[in-house]
C-alpha cells in the first residue's frame, strides 16, 4: 500500500525548530503530528498534517539510554487528543543531519509498543512515527487492518517551493 | 528531449525531472484553460488530469487554443483537444482526460501537486477551492470578464493562488457571499459572456509563472500569496491592494481539522481499492 504524508513547510519549520531545542536532561525532544487521512485515487492513503503537539518538558522521564523518553502522561495527553479530535497520531522527533534520517532500533522498538496504542482509541485512524532531519524525512504508519507498518513512500512538503522527499521508489 | 530544455535550465538543476514528475489538474478547457495546457506541455510538465465537460463549437474557435474547423464541426471534446494539444508537444506525458464536470470524478483531484481551475462562476471556485484545502493542494485561479459600462467595454481579471495554511479566496474579497447568492439567483439566466483570446493569453501566462515559482527552486523570492488584479483596458497588471490590507490575517475559513482529509473516512475503502 502507497502512503503519502503531506505537511505544509512552515508546519515543518516549526517542528524543526521545536524539536531542535535544548531540554534540561533528555538529549532529543520529541513531539506528535495531528494527522487526518484521505483516500488516495490511484491507490492508498496521504497522510495530511494539521498541527503539533510537543511533549511538554516535564513529561520525559530521565532515561540516559535513550535520546528522549516520554512519560505517561505525556501518551495519556496524545490518547486523549486523538479521542477528542478524531485524527491519527504521528510521533516525531528529530537527527540533526543532513541526507534521509533512518530509525535507530530503539525507536524502531518503541513505536511498536506505543503507536498501536492509539488504535485503542480511534481504531479507524491511522497512526505512525516520523523522523526528520535537517532537510529530509521518513516515516512508519500503521494502518487500520493492516498487521505490520508501511512505510511512508513519499513526503511531500507543500509550500513554495514544493518539495518531494521520496523514500521508495 | 533533454535539449529540449537547455533554454530554460536556469530554473534549477533538477527542474526538469520536478516538472516530468509533477501532476497538474486543469479544470476547464476553454480560452484560458486551454492555453494553460498549452504552456504547461511546453515547460515538460509530466502529469496531466483535464476537466471538462464541453464540446467545441464554431464560437468558440474565437480563443479556444488546440480547436479547428473542424474540430469544431465534429464536435469534439475540448478534453480531447487538449489532450492533442500535450500529445502534440510531448507524446509521453501522462494524460487522464475527464469529460466530465470534475465533480463527477473529484477523486481525480486527490493526487495531483497542484489545480488550476479556469472556470466561469464563483460557486465552482469556490467547490475547487474547498476540495484542494481538504487535500492540501495549491490551487491557481484565474478569470477574466468583459463589463459594459455605457459608453465603453472594459475588460478585467484576476489571477490568485489559494494556497493551503494561508489567505483563501474569501479572505482575499474575491469570493463573497452577495456575489456567490446574486449568482444563485441568475442561475441559468446569464447567456454567453464575452470572451476574448489576448486576455486569456495574459492570465493564463501569469498562472503558469506563479507554477513555475511554486514548484521550481529558481526565484529566491517566494510568495505564498498571490492576487493579481488585470486591467485590459491599460494593459496592466498590478498586485491587488486587498493583499496589502490583510497583512498578518490568518484564514478562518480552512483553519479546522474538520477541513482537512476524507469527511466520510473509511479504512475498508483505502485496503479495497488497493
Amino acid at each position: 500500500m502507497k502512503v503519502v504524508f503531506k505537511i505544509m513547510d512552515t508546519l515543518l519549520d516549526e517542528v524543526r525548530r521545536d524539536l531542535i531545542r535544548p531540554h534540561e536532561f533528555a538529549a532529543e525532544r520529541v513531539g506528535f503530528l495531528v494527522c487526518r487521512p484521505a483516500r488516495l485515487n490511484g491507490g492508498g492513503i496521504v497522510i495530511l498534517a494539521h498541527d503539533y503537539s510537543p511533549v511538554d518538558d516535564p513529561d520525559y522521564v530521565d532515561d540516559p539510554s535513550v535520546g528522549a523518553m516520554m512519560g505517561p502522561r505525556a501518551i495519556r495527553k496524545a490518547l486523549e487528543f486523538a479521542l477528542n479530535n478524531q485524527s491519527g497520531m504521528f510521533h516525531v522527533h528529530m537527527h540533526e543531519h543532513f541526507g534521509r534520517p533512518r530509525f535507530s532500533r530503539v525507536d524502531i522498538r518503541e513505536s511498536a509498543r506505543f503507536v498501536p496504542d492509539f488504535w485503542n482509541v480511534r481504531s479507524e485512524m491511522p497512526h505512525g512515527a516520523v523522523v526528520l532531519s535537517n532537510d529530509s524525512a521518513c516515516g512508519s504508519c500503521w494502518v487500520p487492518g493492516v498487521s505490520i507498518p508501511i512505510a511512508i513512500s513519499e513526503v511531500r512538503v507543500v509550500g513554495s517551493p514544493m518539495v518531494s522527499i521520496r523514500v521508495q521508489p | 528531449m533533454r535539449k529540449r530544455f537547455d533554454r530554460q535550465s536556469f530554473l534549477g538543476p533538477n527542474s526538469t525531472e520536478i516538472l516530468e514528475r509533477c501532476h497538474v489538474a486543469i479544470i476547464g478547457l476553454g480560452g484560458g484553460g486551454s492555453q494553460v495546457v498549452q504552456e504547461l506541455a511546453h515547460i515538460g510538465v509530466g502529469h496531466f488530469s483535464l476537466f471538462d465537460a464541453d464540446h467545441v463549437e464554431d464560437s468558440n474557435l474565437n480563443r479556444l487554443v488546440g480547436a479547428t474547423n473542424v474540430l469544431a464541426v465534429s464536435h469534439a471534446s475540448k478534453t480531447a483537444i487538449a489532450t492533442q494539444l500535450i500529445r502534440g508537444v510531448n507524446p509521453s506525458a501522462s494524460v487522464v482526460a475527464i469529460p466530465k464536470t470534475w465533480q463527477e470524478s473529484a477523486d481525480s483531484l486527490r493526487d495531483c501537486d497542484v489545480i488550476f481551475g479556469c472556470v466561469d462562476s464563483f460557486a465552482a471556485r469556490q467547490q475547487i477551492e474547498v476540495s484542494a484545502r481538504r487535500y492540501m493542494t495549491p490551487y491557481i485561479d484565474i478569470g477574466m470578464d468583459v463589463h459594459d459600462l455605457g459608453d465603453q467595454f472594459a475588460i478585467s481579471g484576476q489571477v490568485i493562488l489559494s494556497m493551503p495554511g494561508e489567505l483563501c479566496m474569501k479572505c482575499m474579497g474575491f469570493l463573497r457571499d452577495d456575489l456567490l447568492a446574486r449568482e444563485a439567483e441568475n442561475y441559468g439566466a446569464a447567456g454567453s459572456r464575452p470572451q476574448v483570446i489576448w486576455p486569456n493569453g495574459v492570465l493564463a501566462s501569469l498562472a503558469v509563472g506563479i507554477f513555475i515559482q511554486l514548484v521550481t527552486p529558481w526565484h529566491k523570492q517566494r510568495r505564498r500569496v498571490w492576487y493579481l488584479e488585470y486591467d485590459g483596458n491599460s494593459q496592466t497588471v498590478v498586485t491587488s491592494n486587498r493583499l496589502e490590507h490583510l497583512k498578518g490575517t490568518i484564514c478562518k475559513h480552512f483553519s479546522s481539522l474538520e477541513d482537512l482529509g476524507d469527511p466520510f473516512w473509511s479504512v475498508e475503502k483505502s485496503i479495497q481499492s488497493q
